[in-house]
Protein backbone atom coordinates (compact mmCIF):
# COMPACT_ATOMS: atom_id res chain seq x y z
CA UNK A 1 0.00 0.00 0.00
CA UNK A 2 1.31 3.52 -1.11
CA UNK A 3 2.19 6.20 1.86
CA UNK A 4 -0.19 8.37 -0.09
CA UNK A 5 -3.06 5.68 0.33
CA UNK A 6 -2.56 5.19 3.68
CA UNK A 7 -2.31 9.06 4.86
CA UNK A 8 -6.13 8.94 3.04
CA UNK A 9 -6.68 6.57 5.54
CA UNK A 10 -5.66 7.77 8.57
CA UNK A 11 -6.52 11.10 8.49
CA UNK A 12 -10.29 10.68 8.37
CA UNK A 13 -9.93 8.00 11.20
CA UNK A 14 -8.20 10.80 13.59
CA UNK A 15 -10.78 13.46 12.39
CA UNK A 16 -14.02 11.19 13.22
CA UNK A 17 -12.23 11.17 16.78
CA UNK A 18 -12.13 14.80 17.29
CA UNK A 19 -15.64 15.44 16.10
CA UNK A 20 -16.33 12.75 18.70
CA UNK A 21 -14.36 14.76 20.75
CA UNK A 22 -16.32 17.92 20.43
CA UNK A 23 -19.69 15.70 21.31
CA UNK A 24 -18.23 14.28 24.40
CA UNK A 25 -20.82 15.30 26.62
CA UNK A 26 -23.62 13.52 24.37
CA UNK A 27 -21.85 9.62 25.57
CA UNK A 28 -18.72 10.49 27.78
CA UNK A 29 -17.76 6.79 28.35
CA UNK A 30 -17.90 5.40 24.47
CA UNK A 31 -16.19 8.84 22.93
CA UNK A 32 -13.59 8.70 25.87
CA UNK A 33 -12.85 4.41 25.00
CA UNK A 34 -13.53 5.72 21.04
CA UNK A 35 -10.91 8.78 21.26
CA UNK A 36 -8.55 7.23 23.95
CA UNK A 37 -8.25 3.85 23.18
CA UNK A 38 -9.50 2.22 20.01
CA UNK A 39 -8.40 4.91 17.48
CA UNK A 40 -5.15 6.14 18.92
CA UNK A 41 -4.37 1.79 19.06
CA UNK A 42 -5.42 1.42 15.64
CA UNK A 43 -3.19 4.30 14.52
CA UNK A 44 -0.40 2.52 16.96
CA UNK A 45 -0.86 -0.92 14.49
CA UNK A 46 -0.49 1.37 11.49
CA UNK A 47 2.72 3.21 13.22
CA UNK A 48 4.09 0.09 14.11
CA UNK A 49 3.40 -1.92 10.60
CA UNK A 50 5.16 1.28 8.69
CA UNK A 51 8.35 1.21 11.44
CA UNK A 52 9.12 -2.38 10.96
CA UNK A 53 8.54 -2.51 7.56
CA UNK A 54 10.82 0.55 6.37
CA UNK A 55 12.55 1.88 9.36
CA UNK A 56 15.67 -0.51 8.27
CA UNK A 57 15.61 1.26 5.15
CA UNK A 58 15.85 4.45 6.15
CA UNK A 59 18.65 7.43 6.46
CA UNK A 60 19.14 9.08 9.18
CA UNK A 61 18.53 8.73 13.17
CA UNK A 62 17.76 10.37 16.13
CA UNK A 63 20.81 12.05 16.98
CA UNK A 64 20.97 15.11 15.20
CA UNK A 65 18.62 17.67 13.65
CA UNK A 66 20.56 16.54 10.31
CA UNK A 67 19.72 13.23 10.91
CA UNK A 68 16.05 13.43 11.91
CA UNK A 69 15.55 15.49 9.08
CA UNK A 70 16.72 13.07 6.70
CA UNK A 71 14.66 10.18 8.27
CA UNK A 72 11.58 12.58 7.30
CA UNK A 73 12.94 12.38 3.79
CA UNK A 74 11.82 9.10 3.41
CA UNK A 75 7.89 9.07 2.80
CA UNK A 76 7.16 5.95 4.71
CA UNK A 77 8.92 7.11 7.77
CA UNK A 78 7.08 10.49 7.31
CA UNK A 79 4.22 9.06 7.27
CA UNK A 80 4.80 6.85 10.26
CA UNK A 81 5.75 10.71 11.92
CA UNK A 82 2.53 11.70 10.66
CA UNK A 83 0.15 8.65 12.45
CA UNK A 84 2.23 9.01 15.93
CA UNK A 85 1.13 12.94 16.06
CA UNK A 86 -2.52 12.16 14.59
CA UNK A 87 -2.34 9.68 17.81
CA UNK A 88 -0.72 10.95 20.47
CA UNK A 89 -2.74 14.24 19.93
CA UNK A 90 -6.04 12.61 19.78
CA UNK A 91 -5.02 10.72 22.71
CA UNK A 92 -4.42 13.81 24.57
CA UNK A 93 -7.13 15.92 23.25
CA UNK A 94 -9.71 12.46 25.13
CA UNK A 95 -6.98 13.03 27.98
CA UNK A 96 -8.36 17.10 27.97
CA UNK A 97 -11.87 15.88 27.83
CA UNK A 98 -11.60 13.35 30.61
CA UNK A 99 -9.65 15.94 33.00
CA UNK A 100 -12.27 18.87 32.11
CA UNK A 101 -14.91 16.65 33.72
CA UNK A 102 -13.70 15.40 36.47
CA UNK A 103 -12.23 19.04 37.75
CA UNK A 104 -16.01 20.24 36.78
CA UNK A 105 -14.07 22.09 34.03
CA UNK A 106 -17.20 23.39 31.77
CA UNK A 107 -17.06 21.77 28.11
CA UNK A 108 -17.51 24.87 26.57
CA UNK A 109 -14.33 25.85 27.50
CA UNK A 110 -11.85 23.39 26.64
CA UNK A 111 -13.22 23.67 23.07
CA UNK A 112 -10.48 26.27 22.21
CA UNK A 113 -7.91 23.99 23.85
CA UNK A 114 -9.19 20.84 21.82
CA UNK A 115 -8.91 23.20 18.74
CA UNK A 116 -4.94 24.04 19.31
CA UNK A 117 -4.54 20.41 20.76
CA UNK A 118 -6.17 19.41 17.36
CA UNK A 119 -3.86 21.80 15.38
CA UNK A 120 -0.58 22.71 17.00
CA UNK A 121 -0.80 19.74 19.71
CA UNK A 122 1.50 21.05 22.77
CA UNK A 123 0.56 24.60 22.36
CA UNK A 124 -2.94 23.21 23.51
CA UNK A 125 -1.38 21.39 26.32
CA UNK A 126 0.12 24.31 27.13
CA UNK A 127 -2.97 26.50 27.14
CA UNK A 128 -5.01 23.98 28.52
CA UNK A 129 -3.12 23.24 31.80
CA UNK A 130 -3.35 27.06 32.09
CA UNK A 131 -6.91 27.04 32.32
CA UNK A 132 -6.84 24.26 34.79
CA UNK A 133 -4.25 26.08 37.10
CA UNK A 134 -6.40 29.12 37.05
CA UNK A 135 -9.69 26.61 37.55
CA UNK A 136 -7.85 25.53 40.46
CA UNK A 137 -6.90 28.63 42.02
CA UNK A 138 -10.34 30.21 42.18
CA UNK A 139 -12.21 27.54 43.31
CA UNK A 140 -14.20 28.04 46.55
CA UNK A 141 -11.44 27.03 49.67
CA UNK A 142 -14.24 26.80 52.31
CA UNK A 143 -17.13 24.80 52.50
CA UNK A 144 -18.22 21.05 51.51
CA UNK A 145 -17.82 19.97 48.08
CA UNK A 146 -20.51 19.67 45.99
CA UNK B 1 -2.82 -33.41 49.66
CA UNK B 2 -6.79 -32.61 48.66
CA UNK B 3 -4.90 -28.88 45.54
CA UNK B 4 -6.57 -31.16 43.24
CA UNK B 5 -10.24 -30.81 44.84
CA UNK B 6 -9.76 -27.60 46.34
CA UNK B 7 -9.17 -26.03 42.97
CA UNK B 8 -11.82 -23.28 42.31
CA UNK B 9 -14.65 -24.42 39.46
CA UNK B 10 -13.60 -21.86 36.83
CA UNK B 11 -14.46 -21.64 32.83
CA UNK B 12 -12.14 -22.77 30.09
CA UNK B 13 -9.94 -19.27 29.75
CA UNK B 14 -10.20 -18.75 34.06
CA UNK B 15 -8.95 -22.03 34.48
CA UNK B 16 -5.73 -21.64 32.92
CA UNK B 17 -4.90 -18.55 34.19
CA UNK B 18 -5.56 -19.97 37.37
CA UNK B 19 -3.44 -23.05 37.09
CA UNK B 20 -0.63 -21.53 35.00
CA UNK B 21 -1.14 -17.49 35.16
CA UNK B 22 2.62 -16.65 33.58
CA UNK B 23 2.10 -18.91 30.52
CA UNK B 24 -1.89 -18.03 29.69
CA UNK B 25 -0.19 -14.33 30.15
CA UNK B 26 2.31 -15.06 27.90
CA UNK B 27 0.24 -16.91 25.16
CA UNK B 28 -2.16 -14.44 25.13
CA UNK B 29 0.79 -11.92 24.93
CA UNK B 30 2.27 -13.00 21.91
CA UNK B 31 -1.21 -13.77 19.95
CA UNK B 32 -1.88 -9.83 20.64
CA UNK B 33 1.78 -8.56 19.37
CA UNK B 34 0.63 -10.44 16.15
CA UNK B 35 -1.70 -7.93 15.24
CA UNK B 36 0.99 -5.22 14.31
CA UNK B 37 3.25 -7.83 12.66
CA UNK B 38 -0.07 -8.69 10.68
CA UNK B 39 -0.14 -5.15 9.19
CA UNK B 40 3.49 -5.00 8.79
CA UNK B 41 2.66 -8.73 6.75
CA UNK B 42 0.02 -6.55 4.77
CA UNK B 43 1.99 -3.57 4.01
CA UNK B 44 5.82 -4.71 3.35
CA UNK B 45 6.61 -6.04 0.06
CA UNK B 46 9.72 -6.95 0.88
CA UNK B 47 10.93 -10.45 1.05
CA UNK B 48 13.50 -13.28 2.14
CA UNK B 49 14.33 -16.41 0.54
CA UNK B 50 11.37 -15.83 -1.57
CA UNK B 51 9.02 -15.39 1.20
CA UNK B 52 7.33 -12.54 2.48
CA UNK B 53 9.68 -11.35 5.44
CA UNK B 54 6.82 -10.91 7.90
CA UNK B 55 5.56 -14.46 7.41
CA UNK B 56 8.35 -16.24 9.87
CA UNK B 57 7.47 -13.51 12.35
CA UNK B 58 3.80 -14.51 12.31
CA UNK B 59 4.57 -18.07 12.50
CA UNK B 60 6.37 -17.55 15.27
CA UNK B 61 3.64 -15.94 17.37
CA UNK B 62 1.45 -18.21 16.03
CA UNK B 63 2.93 -21.50 16.86
CA UNK B 64 4.76 -20.09 20.53
CA UNK B 65 1.04 -18.92 21.45
CA UNK B 66 -0.49 -22.51 20.85
CA UNK B 67 2.55 -23.71 22.05
CA UNK B 68 1.67 -22.20 25.82
CA UNK B 69 -1.72 -21.95 25.93
CA UNK B 70 -1.88 -25.30 25.21
CA UNK B 71 0.92 -26.22 28.79
CA UNK B 72 -1.70 -23.81 30.06
CA UNK B 73 -4.10 -26.10 29.73
CA UNK B 74 -2.46 -28.85 30.52
CA UNK B 75 -1.49 -27.36 34.17
CA UNK B 76 -4.68 -28.55 35.81
CA UNK B 77 -3.47 -32.02 35.41
CA UNK B 78 0.07 -31.05 37.74
CA UNK B 79 -0.02 -31.57 41.33
CA UNK B 80 -0.42 -28.20 42.17
CA UNK B 81 -0.88 -24.92 40.09
CA UNK B 82 2.56 -23.25 38.72
CA UNK B 83 2.27 -20.72 40.99
CA UNK B 84 4.66 -21.80 43.44
CA UNK B 85 8.14 -19.78 43.73
CA UNK B 86 10.12 -22.62 41.59
CA UNK B 87 7.70 -22.53 39.18
CA UNK B 88 7.22 -18.95 38.58
CA UNK B 89 10.94 -18.43 38.76
CA UNK B 90 11.31 -20.92 36.04
CA UNK B 91 8.06 -19.37 33.81
CA UNK B 92 9.57 -16.39 34.39
CA UNK B 93 12.79 -17.42 32.70
CA UNK B 94 11.01 -19.11 30.24
CA UNK B 95 9.48 -16.23 29.28
CA UNK B 96 12.02 -14.12 28.89
CA UNK B 97 14.00 -16.70 26.37
CA UNK B 98 10.33 -16.24 24.47
CA UNK B 99 10.10 -13.21 24.21
CA UNK B 100 13.91 -12.59 23.29
CA UNK B 101 13.47 -14.92 20.68
CA UNK B 102 10.21 -13.56 19.40
CA UNK B 103 12.17 -9.92 19.29
CA UNK B 104 15.24 -11.61 17.52
CA UNK B 105 13.22 -12.76 14.46
CA UNK B 106 11.36 -9.69 14.25
CA UNK B 107 14.13 -7.86 14.35
CA UNK B 108 15.90 -9.76 11.48
CA UNK B 109 12.85 -9.64 9.50
CA UNK B 110 12.69 -5.76 9.70
CA UNK B 111 16.19 -5.77 8.72
CA UNK B 112 15.23 -8.14 5.74
CA UNK B 113 17.92 -10.30 7.37
CA UNK B 114 18.42 -13.64 8.66
CA UNK B 115 17.64 -14.87 12.62
CA UNK B 116 18.55 -18.70 11.95
CA UNK B 117 21.55 -19.78 10.28
CA UNK B 118 22.80 -16.15 10.35
CA UNK B 119 26.58 -15.82 10.41
CA UNK B 120 27.26 -13.20 8.72
CA UNK B 121 28.55 -10.89 11.47
CA UNK B 122 29.76 -11.51 14.74
CA UNK B 123 27.25 -10.31 16.58
CA UNK B 124 24.11 -12.24 14.89
CA UNK B 125 25.86 -15.71 14.87
CA UNK B 126 26.56 -15.35 18.66
CA UNK B 127 23.15 -14.12 18.85
CA UNK B 128 22.20 -17.16 16.79
CA UNK B 129 24.08 -19.65 18.74
CA UNK B 130 22.69 -17.50 22.62
CA UNK B 131 19.13 -18.17 20.61
CA UNK B 132 19.54 -22.16 20.23
CA UNK B 133 20.22 -22.20 24.14
CA UNK B 134 17.21 -19.71 24.16
CA UNK B 135 15.02 -22.17 22.63
CA UNK B 136 15.90 -25.61 24.47
CA UNK B 137 14.64 -23.44 27.66
CA UNK B 138 11.47 -22.65 26.12
CA UNK B 139 11.23 -26.08 24.84
CA UNK B 140 11.89 -27.69 28.45
CA UNK B 141 9.01 -26.72 30.46
CA UNK B 142 7.08 -29.22 28.10
CA UNK B 143 9.39 -32.33 30.08
CA UNK B 144 9.46 -30.61 33.12
CA UNK B 145 5.34 -30.63 32.95
CA UNK B 146 5.12 -34.12 31.24
CA UNK B 147 7.13 -35.22 34.28
CA UNK B 148 5.34 -34.26 36.99
CA UNK B 149 1.62 -35.06 35.20
CA UNK B 150 3.33 -38.28 34.93
CA UNK B 151 3.92 -38.56 38.53
CA UNK B 152 0.97 -37.12 39.22
CA UNK B 153 -1.81 -39.90 40.99
CA UNK B 154 -4.44 -37.28 41.24
CA UNK B 155 -5.33 -36.03 37.94
CA UNK B 156 -8.68 -37.43 37.41
CA UNK B 157 -7.96 -38.81 34.44
CA UNK B 158 -8.50 -42.21 33.18
CA UNK B 159 -4.96 -43.98 32.70
CA UNK B 160 -4.75 -43.96 28.74
CA UNK B 161 -5.58 -40.34 28.90
CA UNK B 162 -2.90 -39.81 31.85
CA UNK B 163 -0.35 -41.65 29.98
CA UNK B 164 -1.08 -40.00 26.56
CA UNK B 165 -0.80 -36.60 28.46
CA UNK B 166 2.57 -37.35 30.00
CA UNK B 167 3.98 -38.70 27.32
CA UNK B 168 2.79 -36.48 24.58
CA UNK B 169 4.39 -33.66 27.16
CA UNK B 170 7.81 -35.21 27.06
CA UNK B 171 7.67 -36.75 23.64
CA UNK B 172 7.66 -32.86 22.74
CA UNK B 173 10.81 -32.24 24.02
CA UNK B 174 12.94 -35.00 23.03
CA UNK B 175 11.44 -34.87 19.32
CA UNK B 176 11.95 -31.49 19.43
CA UNK B 177 15.13 -30.91 20.56
CA UNK B 178 16.57 -33.97 18.32
CA UNK B 179 14.20 -32.39 15.07
CA UNK B 180 15.63 -28.55 15.87
CA UNK B 181 18.80 -29.68 16.55
CA UNK B 182 19.99 -31.78 13.65
CA UNK B 183 18.39 -28.80 11.51
CA UNK B 184 20.60 -26.51 13.45
CA UNK B 185 23.73 -28.04 13.27
CA UNK B 186 23.46 -27.46 9.22
CA UNK B 187 23.31 -24.27 6.95
CA UNK B 188 19.83 -24.43 5.97
CA UNK B 189 16.34 -25.91 6.86
CA UNK B 190 16.23 -27.17 3.00
CA UNK B 191 18.32 -30.30 1.83
CA UNK B 192 18.60 -29.56 -1.86
CA UNK B 193 18.57 -26.16 -4.17
CA UNK B 194 14.62 -25.26 -4.75
CA UNK B 195 13.84 -23.51 -8.49
CA UNK B 196 10.42 -22.87 -8.31
CA UNK B 197 10.38 -22.19 -4.42
CA UNK B 198 7.10 -23.75 -4.39
CA UNK B 199 5.74 -23.81 -1.07
CA UNK B 200 2.69 -25.02 1.39
CA UNK B 201 0.50 -22.30 1.98
CA UNK B 202 0.97 -20.86 5.89
CA UNK B 203 3.28 -23.84 6.89
CA UNK B 204 5.50 -22.70 3.92
CA UNK B 205 7.40 -26.28 3.81
CA UNK B 206 9.19 -26.70 0.42
CA UNK B 207 7.16 -28.81 -2.55
CA UNK B 208 10.20 -29.28 -4.31
CA UNK B 209 12.79 -30.57 -1.81
CA UNK B 210 13.45 -31.59 1.77
CA UNK B 211 12.57 -29.61 4.29
CA UNK B 212 13.78 -30.58 7.81
CA UNK B 213 10.99 -27.75 9.50
CA UNK B 214 8.08 -30.81 8.32
CA UNK B 215 10.18 -33.06 11.04
CA UNK B 216 10.45 -30.05 13.70
CA UNK B 217 6.82 -29.66 12.76
CA UNK B 218 5.46 -33.10 13.67
CA UNK B 219 8.08 -33.10 17.01
CA UNK B 220 6.49 -30.55 18.72
CA UNK B 221 2.88 -31.17 17.90
CA UNK B 222 3.27 -34.69 19.92
CA UNK B 223 1.68 -32.53 22.82
CA UNK B 224 -1.65 -32.42 20.32
CA UNK B 225 -0.92 -35.44 18.52
CA UNK B 226 -1.49 -38.22 21.52
CA UNK B 227 -3.13 -37.01 23.81
CA UNK B 228 -5.46 -36.72 20.69
CA UNK B 229 -5.09 -40.52 20.46
CA UNK B 230 -5.25 -40.97 24.11
CA UNK B 231 -9.11 -38.93 24.24
CA UNK B 232 -10.44 -41.09 21.91
CA UNK B 233 -8.59 -44.40 22.80
CA UNK B 234 -9.61 -43.99 26.70
CA UNK B 235 -12.96 -43.94 25.52
CA UNK B 236 -13.27 -46.58 22.58
CA UNK B 237 -11.26 -49.18 24.10
CA UNK B 238 -10.98 -50.64 27.23
CA UNK B 239 -8.18 -49.62 30.20
CA UNK B 240 -5.64 -52.00 28.82
CA UNK B 241 -6.80 -51.46 25.05
CA UNK B 242 -6.35 -48.20 25.70
CA UNK B 243 -3.10 -47.74 27.13
CA UNK B 244 -1.55 -50.02 24.48
CA UNK B 245 -2.96 -47.96 21.59
CA UNK B 246 -1.18 -45.09 23.43
CA UNK B 247 2.06 -46.88 23.41
CA UNK B 248 1.98 -47.90 20.20
CA UNK B 249 1.02 -44.66 18.85
CA UNK B 250 4.31 -42.96 20.39
CA UNK B 251 6.19 -45.32 19.02
CA UNK B 252 4.07 -44.65 15.63
CA UNK B 253 4.43 -40.96 16.15
CA UNK B 254 8.52 -41.20 16.62
CA UNK B 255 8.40 -43.19 13.88
CA UNK B 256 6.69 -40.55 12.02
CA UNK B 257 8.97 -37.60 12.80
CA UNK B 258 11.91 -40.29 11.74
CA UNK B 259 10.23 -40.63 8.36
CA UNK B 260 10.21 -36.96 8.65
CA UNK B 261 13.75 -36.12 8.59
CA UNK B 262 15.08 -39.20 7.03
CA UNK B 263 12.91 -38.11 3.97
CA UNK B 264 14.13 -34.54 4.16
CA UNK B 265 17.48 -35.64 4.41
CA UNK B 266 17.26 -37.64 0.87
CA UNK B 267 15.90 -34.00 -0.49
CA UNK B 268 12.29 -35.18 -0.95
CA UNK B 269 9.52 -33.09 -0.05
CA UNK B 270 6.86 -34.08 2.24
CA UNK B 271 3.99 -33.30 0.22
Amino acid sequence: MSPEALFQIANPIALMGWLALIAAPLAPRLIDLITALIIPLLLAVAYTALIFAHWSGATGGYSSLPDVMALFTNPHIALAGWVHYLAFDLFIGAWAIRTARTERIPHMLVLPHLALIFLFGPAGFLTFHAMRLVFRLSAPKTGVSA
Amino acid sequence: MTTLTARPRANFATRMGIDAPIFTGLALFIALTAIPLIAAFLIDTREFLHAPVWQKPLQFHLALSTFFITLAFFARFLPTPMTTRRWRIYAGVVCFCVLAELVWVSGAAAFGTASHFNINSPVMAALYGLMGLFAVVLTSPSLAMGIAIARNKNTGLSPALHLSIALGLILTFILTLIAAGTMSSGTSHLIGTPVTHESLPILGWSREVGDLRTAHFFATHALHALPFVGLIAARALSPTTARATVWVSAAAYCALVAFAMVQAFQGQPFL
